[in-house]
């Protein structure tokens, strides 16, 4: 093989590692790469903003568990990528980040459209790379897919100089990295056994890092054999039913009550693929105070980082929960956690004859097909959706849980629905969340995606008033969107069909509609602007203390 | 909570970085820097102290160990001096 250019390179490379979609938007550093790009066999979908671009592939690299890819220039291409990057790094989505950057001679001297994307992105990447020579370019390919998909994964940025992309090299042979094998810590193994036959009131306290290991199956047999009862993260849903017998639901500032009570009453906590983040734990030191603790990662840095573990052990899960084969005498705390589960489970009768969202999202749910994903955006919508819709395998539910990226759920739906055509993807939103990426809307169309997005409308930013209200005695400021566009016109003018409902009897048609409808369609819905999400745990109070609606 | 952290790693580009920014940026502060590198090969020394007492050398040590050019880490005691 003669010499090629470094743009092909970067094709070829992409084509080796079995990419199918690229989420882009061109500009000048890029250019070369773009001109590589037809007649290859990837597909690429341009985006109408940058930031979708991330975020998308951010997605698609969570349903499939290989790194997404995006794609931008150098300067305001890159920079807008960041939100999306860092979205993947906060919630260890495997993303593979290209951006164009000024010809080698003129890095540093303030060119045109050049910025140190390398820089600016150093704390929000597990790795980074700028190629400096056009024939590292098959190997720094093969190290970033690997460093993304791999352990905890993460995005990693490639910044490719124009001229590196339009010289021409021979290109070499990469060497792909191996895995190594890693087997659990036998002694740590028998420890942790010990700590569940003692126990009588054990919790499993299960999050992302499920998914991330594709350990559902697992995770499930520990439950089932253990008879130990659980709870969830935001990212965790799914990792068990969540209409499981023992599934007592989200822990948190959201969470269920039963949840959060068995996490304050337990005497052992096995924390698996999860983190002990605050919007899990509230007030640390209150956060299971009795119980001892097992910790479970993948990641040797989070064992023990903000709670110490009695035992903790870094590995793969699935090997490590395979292992745990001890049974606690703990029948009479399950069903107390099961009495208490029934006690506080979420009301639906809501008084007036307006939209109640979370029976709407119920509603939904129960009628959406078993091969749903839930993408949703960030605000009070986002809780409704992990506190009311049902999932029954973690990559049914696609949220920004870490960076709490408002305008996530579009572009994670496009990006849902590409790395699974065959299942229906809803995006729920909120009017603040959804003008934040309202662009993509021409993106659905152009590449006719059949999103189903469900707009829940208070006319507010609804998570900060209910803050302002709640704990800023009740001093509105800057949350009035009382002079939002007519959502259901706007999806219109992008060729999307769109409806309005206001009344609650409008919910059964409108559910229907949205699920039968074969193209992309958005059903706008008003809700009262004076509802809250409940439960809540006000901040700097223990999970148990937390607010409920008046029943 | 201070003491000294030696690194070795691979020098690539931006290493440094990387490594004095993850520990700026996980709550310690940077008192003394001691760096040698040659032939792709890189050898840190960082005296350090916590911003706060929640904060462990332990837990930074196993972060930089996360990252992909980081070869071994060591906590070792401080200087006599170092803040």
């Amino acid at each position: 093989m003669g010499p090629v250019t470094g743009a092909r390179m970067v094709v070829e490379a992409l084509e080796r590692e079995g990419v199918r979609h690229v989420f882009g938007y061109p500009g000048g550093a890029i250019m070369p790469v773009y001109d590589a790009l037809p007649g290859s066999s990837l597909q690429h979908i341009l985006v109408r903003h940058e930031q979708a671009a991330a975020l998308a592939a951010d997605a698609y690299g969570r349903v499939t568990g290989q790194p997404g890819v995006c794609i931008a220039t150098s300067g305001p291409g890159a920079t807008n990528l960041v939100t999306g990057i860092a979205n993947a790094f906060l919630d260890s989505a495997p993303l593979v980040a290209i951006t164009g950057q000024v010809a080698t001679p003129l890095i540093g001297t303030d060119a045109f459209q050049e910025v140190d994307i390398f820089g600016i992105t150093l704390p929000i990447v597990k790795h980074s790379f700028v190629v400096r020579r056009t024939e590292d370019i098959p190997q720094v390919f093969a190290d970033a897919f690997h460093i993304a998909r791999s352990g905890r994964p993460g995005p990693v940025l490639i910044d490719l100089p124009k001229d590196v992309g339009m010289k021409a090299a021979l290109p070499a042979e990469p060497r792909v990295p191996e895995e190594e094998p890693s087997a659990p810590d036998a002694a740590l193994i028998e420890q942790a056994n010990r700590l569940i036959a003692q126990a009588r009131a054990p919790i499993l306290y299960f999050g992302g890092g499920i998914a991330i290991a594709r350990a559902e199956r697992a995770l499930r047999e520990f439950a089932a054999r253990s008879g130990i009862p659980s709870v969830a993260t935001l990212k965790g849903l799914g990792g068990i039913p969540t209409d499981d017998e023992g599934f007592l639901g989200m822990l948190g500032m959201h969470g269920l009550r039963a949840a959060n009570i068995a996490i304050d009453q337990c005497d052992l906590l096995i924390c698996v693929g999860a983190r002990f983040d605050d919007r899990a734990t509230g007030k640390p030191d209150t956060f299971a105070p009795n119980a001892e603790v097992i910790h479970l990662d993948g990641d040797p840095a989070e064992v023990g980082k903000l709670r110490r573990a009695d035992v903790g052990i870094a590995g793969n899960i699935e090997i490590l929960l395979d292992a745990l084969d001890a049974v606690p005498d703990a029948a009479v705390w399950r069903q107390r956690c099961l009495r208490q589960k029934k006690m506080w489970a979420p009301a639906y009768d809501a008084p007036g004859n307006g939209v109640y969202a979370p029976a709407l999202l119920k509603r939904l749910s129960e009628a959406a097909p078993e091969n749903t994903i839930f993408t949703c955006d960030v605000g009070q919508h986002q809780m409704w959706v992990a506190q009311h819709c049902r999932f029954s395998r973690p990559q049914a539910h696609l949220t920004s849980a870490g960076l709490g990226t408002m305008g996530y759920g579009i572009p994670a739906g496009i990006g849902a629905l590409l790395a699974d055509p065959s299942a229906t993807v809803i995006t729920v939103s909120g009017d603040g969340s959804i003008m934040m990426n309202v662009q993509e809307l021409a993106t659905l169309r152009r590449y006719r995606l059949p999103l189903k997005i469900l707009l829940l409308d208070n006319a507010q930013l609804g998570m900060v008033r209910q803050w302002q209200e709640l704990f800023f005695d009740e001093n509105f400021s800057e949350i009035d969107l009382s002079d939002n566009p007519d959502f259901a016109e706007v999806a219109r003018a992008f060729g999307i069909e769109a409806f309005t409902i206001d009344h609650r009897s409008e919910v059964e048609g409108a559910v229907a509609r949205l699920l039968r409808t074969p193209g992309p369609i958005l059903c706008h819905a008003r809700i009262d602007p004076r509802e809250n999400v409940w439960p809540l745990v006000p901040p700097n109070k223990a999970n148990v203390e937390m607010l409920e609606k008046a029943r | 909570m201070t003491g000294r952290i030696h690194v070795d790693f691979d020098a690539t580009e931006g290493a440094l970085l990387r490594l004095v920014g993850l520990v700026e940026r996980r709550g310690f502060t940077v008192g003394g820097l001691a760096m040698h590198a040659a032939d792709g090969r890189g050898a840190l020394s960082l005296d350090i102290a916590a911003r706060d007492p929640g904060r462990r050398l332990e837990v930074v040590a196993a972060q930089l160990r996360r990252l992909v050019e980081v070869r071994n880490v060591a906590i070792l005691p401080p200087e006599p001096g170092a803040p």
